[in-house]
């Protein structure tokens, strides 16, 4: 029986008649075609599947849409709003922390949540933050860079 | 990675989740934090027909307090758990645990509850709510029952939970004054990762610096945690000097005797059991230096 969720996503209500069996992964990606987020491992082991529920950084793989009555989401699509790029895209940008992509989404809304929460945080606490992140690509540093870099950056704009 | 098709029920307290559990018996599972119970279902390790979502039950999510006790809601998140370190004090290797589960996006799913009646080998709640002699509270149809954790894990995610029974609270009794604990976890990788070994230890010492109360519990060496008894033994009634002397190496070499590791794709048996002395001998000197701190 399918169930009836209400949710926020990127701001925008939103409410939908699911199947149990779908992850809010499926849901995001195959119904409102938000295919920022990715299906990395589908086991919750690297991250690439990152979303913001309810002010947390959660591996959607392992939501059920069901789950999800109530709740606010913010995928990668909800970061940057009217006035550009959030600082921490165009760090990532800024550093090269991005070559083939497909960790970016979850590292940059890890690193979003983590400064909303810790907006001087040491290489250190940024590495155990985005400890759920894999990347196969850059080896982390640039990545750990443009966290750094974001964080002056909106430190500085205050 | 596809979940099965299953039928969703939405539990609004304890009790109707005992009844959908009593009505569905074998056919149904409890989902919380969802970051075992779906994995195992992607997997093919696990089927139910019915799913309960336990996870908006209220009051079952904090860690409230007594004068004598804690009191841990099943619901009470990993990283919630992880925020607790300075408010349980001498008890605090329960949120250093709760920290180094599985990863940040994890723990912010995963209860602590789930993690107990899961009751992996290489759980990481379990061995300090063991060494700290957890009381768990059990719902069932006939009403509430109290089971020593101690008693609880029986085997390979084995437990004496019965089928239409939900765990609402794990209960600590506060530690004795001048009691240090510590909890250390070896894996192949710094985290995101399940133990290769996990130690966790709990010493309470009198005035005088002796010894009063040990307890020794090792993970992912056995079949569930073990007590090292003959180990918690050795320390009694004896006065450590210092943190690389016996009794402190002397329990930490009675301890590796008493796991039965197995080799497996992270460790070898005989690597197991070596480290398990190497953990020993940290977590001892560890919890002996808080225990003396705890004293002035």
């Amino acid at each position: 029986m399918k169930q009836h969720i209400k949710l926020t996503i990127n701001g925008k209500p939103e409410e939908r008649l699911v199947e149990p069996n779908q992850t809010l992964l499926q849901m995001l990606r195959e119904d409102l075609l938000l295919t920022g987020s990715k299906h990395g491992c589908g086991e919750g082991e690297c991250g690439a599947c990152t979303v913001i529920m309810d002010g947390q950084p959660v591996n959607s793989c392992l939501v059920l849409a069901a789950q999800t009555d109530g709740s606010v989401i913010t995928t990668i699509e909800g970061v940057a709003d009217d006035d550009g790029l959030h600082p921490v895209q165009d760090a990532f940008i800024e550093t090269g922390a991005i070559q083939c992509g497909f960790c970016s989404p979850g590292m940059i809304l890890t690193a979003v949540n983590l400064l909303e929460h810790n907006a001087q945080p040491d290489r250190n606490q940024i590495r155990q933050a985005l400890s759920g992140n894999l990347c196969r690509c850059t080896g982390y540093h640039k990545i750990v860079d443009a966290v750094e870099m974001a964080a002056s950056k909106i430190n500085g704009e205050k | 990675m596809l979940l099965p098709r299953f039928q969703y029920h939405e539990a609004k307290d304890a009790h109707q989740a005992i009844r959908f559990l009593g009505e569905f018996g074998d056919q149904a599972k409890v989902l919380a934090g969802g970051t075992d119970l779906l994995v195992n279902m992607k997997l093919g390790h696990a089927n139910p027909k019915q799913i309960i979502h336990i996870g908006r039950i209220p009051s079952l999510n904090n860690m409230e307090q007594t004068d004598e006790e804690w009191r841990i809601g099943s619901l009470m998140t990993a990283a919630d758990m992880a925020l607790q370190r300075d408010r349980l004090g001498a008890a605090g290797m329960i949120a250093q645990a709760a920290s180094v589960l599985g990863t940040p996006l994890i723990r912010n799913r995963a209860t602590i509850g789930g993690n107990v009646i899961t009751a992996r080998p290489a759980a990481d709640m379990l061995p300090p709510l063991m060494a700290l002699d957890a009381k768990l509270t059990l719902v069932g149809p006939a009403g509430e029952r109290q089971v020593d954790l101690n008693n609880f894990v029986t085997g390979v995610g084995q437990t004496v939970l019965c089928p239409d029974e939900l765990l609402t609270f794990i209960s600590i009794t506060k530690p004795d004054e001048g009691t240090g604990t510590a909890y250390i976890k070896l894996g192949t990788r710094k985290t995101l990762e399940i133990s290769l070994v996990n130690v966790a230890v709990a010493l309470s010492l009198k005035n005088d610096g002796t010894v009063s109360k040990a307890r020794i519990v090792m993970g992912a060496v056995g079949p569930t945690p073990l007590r090292a008894t003959r180990a918690e033994n050795i320390l009694v009634g004896e006065r450590i000097i210092s943190d690389n002397d016996s009794p402190i190496c002397g329990a930490a070499i009675q301890a590796a005797q008493e796991a039965s590791p197995i080799d497996d794709h992270r460790g070898s048996a005989k690597y197991r059991q070596h480290m398990v002395e190497v953990l020993t001998n940290r977590a001892l000197a560890q919890a002996w230096s808080m225990a003396q701190g705890d004293k002035s």
